[in-house]
């Protein structure tokens, strides 16, 4: 190395001499790492880089005492950076996070947020109610919470016979449409469940306000059916996907509400360790909700167009539904 | 706050502090500073990931969803769907396969980590993606269908927007909300590069400082030389030596006291040797508790403030 020839070497340059190998080393490692991922690495290799990460750790310290050479101290900030990351790398495979969320997480965190999901479906009931109510006093209320687009034509204005053919109007397109009508309906459903879910932060108020809408636009469509004696036909229409799907939005906002809880409640935390706490169920929630809505798609383009007897149907609707409910209560409980 | 720097020692921490250094703490319990990514670098990778997506989803339309439709103004309503379906699982996978880093962040070296010095978790993956979903792309789209709502509803969408662009703009880790709910940070790359040491022995006794010479500078002098010395290595030295080096050499000479006289072609000799001699001054001085940040260490000891 350098001042062989004259005297000793500087302290920190001696310093150096010593470690710069083992630095290397790590260097190479971490290279490794990087280009191959963790599960690349042989078991002696991920101990040595577990050990030389260590080591640098405590160059590192010692450097910024007793180095003034910026060169070497900016080497081994960086090194220590990489070496940080490599070690502290996710050391999950994707396969066993998928399968831990379904067996474990998923169902431990609807169970822990029991309160927030009957909160949510009680907002949504509120609205159904109001809609019914004030349905009965006053049919034009109809098209103040049904919007046209929504309605097609469902409106008190049309004949029973036209409500009844909307419920059972046998398909007779090609399949591939239905597909196309699916996709359309998970991809507009989902893009509610995130809203109803990532607004939940704000307090509550945006979720609460979501869950009335639905629940105002469904109570309005149950009270015109209910009126025209077909409220047993269109509860059969309504739960092949509608089980799945509401549920899904009363989730979605049931995850927006623990947000919404930490924010107004943060207990002894600060809000933001509140909220990231909180996020941990709310998160899996809104997975769920997903998923659900996923399933909700399919089965309001296929079954529902496919299927046009009310018994059949509710058989299939409440059939998804218990064992959508069956996977949150039976599924991931410690043994003990 | 926008104070003038009075001394170029003082610029450079203002420069230094503009970096925006993050500090976070590992169980080992020495804090790794790493950089913020800049605004500019986070967004340019964000388009290249989106382009990837719209491609990817542009490739499963002309081979499975086209050729099955006959319908003409249908593919839009796949398309967006099928966006929704491929995006968020793409950022949540590339980031957990590749630590934090999804092929756009790739490009632009940056990467997510922690917040808490525990690296990054798969719940804060799937967390600061989703919110990714709500808080840029929703939007987004929307203000693409602003046509159709009427200019209530783009207004809120525009201002939105614009709030959830400020966010991270304005925060101190430029960490958007879903980072925030997340405890994620985007960080940039680091590069490890180690040139060799600089300090060397002198052969001879050339060159001997006394100790008040070496009292004239600090560490932000020291480390200034450095970099000038790293472009005019030691095995320069018996080369004709450039006007940079005659003049940096008279300046010091000038600055310390120093009265012996240097020959031109001794001045790159002269340097290393200077350095050599100041920074084992420096260090040791360091060592006993008296860090000498700049040569205004005098003065600022005299009236501490």
């Amino acid at each position: 190395m350098d001042g062989s020839g004259g005297g000793p070497q500087l302290k920190s340059a001696r310093f150096r001499a010593q470690r710069e190998a083992d630095w290397r080393a790590l260097e190479r490692l971490v290279d490794r790492h990087e280009k191959a991922g963790g599960g690349q690495l042989s078991l002696e290799e991920a101990q040595d880089l577990a050990r030389l990460y260590r080591k640098a750790v405590n160059s590192l310290a010692a450097a910024r005492e007793i180095s003034l050479d910026r060169a070497l101290l900016a080497y081994l900030e960086s090194l220590v950076q990489r070496a940080y990351l490599a070690v502290y790398a996710p050391q999950e495979t994707i396969s066993g996070v998928v399968g831990r969320f379904f067996s474990r997480s998923a169902p431990k965190a609807m169970r822990a947020s029991g309160g927030a999901i009957a909160l949510a479906a009680a907002a949504m009931a509120l609205g159904a109610m109001i809609a019914a109510l004030l349905f009965r006093q006053d049919a034009e209320w109809y098209y103040t919470f049904v919007p046209e687009g929504l309605a097609g034509g469902r409106t008190p204005d049309a004949a029973t016979q036209d409500l009844r053919d909307a419920l059972f109007e046998p398909f007779d397109g090609v399949v591939i449409q239905l597909s196309v009508f699916a996709s359309y309906l998970i991809s507009h459903n989902v893009r509610v469940a995130l809203f109803g879910f990532a607004l939940g932060v704000f307090a509550c108020a945006p979720s609460i306000v979501l869950l009335i809408y639905n629940g105002l636009v469904l109570g309005s469509f149950a009270a015109l059916y209910a009126d025209r004696g077909l409220g047993y036909e269109l509860f059969g229409w309504l739960s092949v996907h509608g089980v799945t799907e509401l549920s899904a939005i009363v989730i979605a906002a049931a995850g927006g509400f623990r947000l919404g809880f930490a924010v107004l409640f943060p207990g002894a935390v600060s809000r933001r360790d509140a909220l990231r706490l909180a996020s941990r169920d709310a998160v899996k929630l809104a997975l769920v909700a997903v998923l659900m809505l996923l399933a909700a798609g399919f089965l309001e383009a296929f079954p529902r167009q496919l299927v046009t007897d009310t018994e059949a149907r509710l058989v299939i609707g409440w059939g998804v539904g218990a064992a959508w409910l069956a996977w949150f209560l039976l599924a991931g409980r410690d043994r003990s | 706050m926008s104070r003038r720097p009075a001394t170029p020692a003082q610029a450079a921490h203002l420069d230094a502090r503009r970096r925006r250094l993050f500090a976070l703490t590992p169980p080992e319990g020495v804090a790794v500073r790493f950089e913020v990514a800049p605004i500019v670098a986070r967004f340019a990778a964000q388009t290249f990931d989106l382009l990837i997506t719209f491609l990817a989803v542009g490739a499963i339309m002309l081979v499975f969803v086209i050729p099955a439709l006959q319908i003409p103004i249908l593919p839009s309503v796949v398309f967006f769907a099928l966006i929704l379906l491929v995006r968020a699982p793409y950022y949540i996978l590339t980031e957990l396969m590749w630590n934090g880093r999804t092929l756009g962040k790739r490009l632009m070296s940056i990467r997510v980590t922690g917040v808490d010095g525990r690296g990054l978790s798969t719940h804060a993956v799937v967390a600061r993606n989703l919110m990714k979903e709500v808080e840029v792309f929703a939007p987004a789209t929307f203000l693409l269908a602003a046509e159709s709502m009427g200019w209530v509803w783009s207004l809120i969408t525009l201002v939105w927007i614009l709030v959830l662009i400020l966010v991270p703009a304005f925060h101190p880790r430029r960490q958007r909300i879903g980072d925030i709910l997340a405890g994620t940070i985007v960080v940039a790359d680091p590069k490890p590069l180690l040139p060799p040491d600089l300090s060397r022995r002198p052969q001879s006794a050339e060159f001997v400082f006394s100790d008040a010479q070496l009292s004239h500078y600090g560490r932000f002098e020291l480390q200034t030389l450095e970099t000038f010395l790293r472009a005019h290595p030691a095995e320069k030295i018996d080369a004709p030596p450039s006007q940079a080096v005659i003049d940096v050499a008279a300046q010091i000479q000038r600055k310390i006291g120093y009265h012996e006289a240097v020959p031109d072609t001794r001045a790159l000799a002269f340097l290393h040797a200077f350095y050599t001699a100041q920074r084992e001054f420096l260090e040791r001085k360091r060592l006993y508790g008296d860090d000498r940040a700049d040569k205004h260490h005098a003065r600022r000891d005299e009236n501490p403030d």
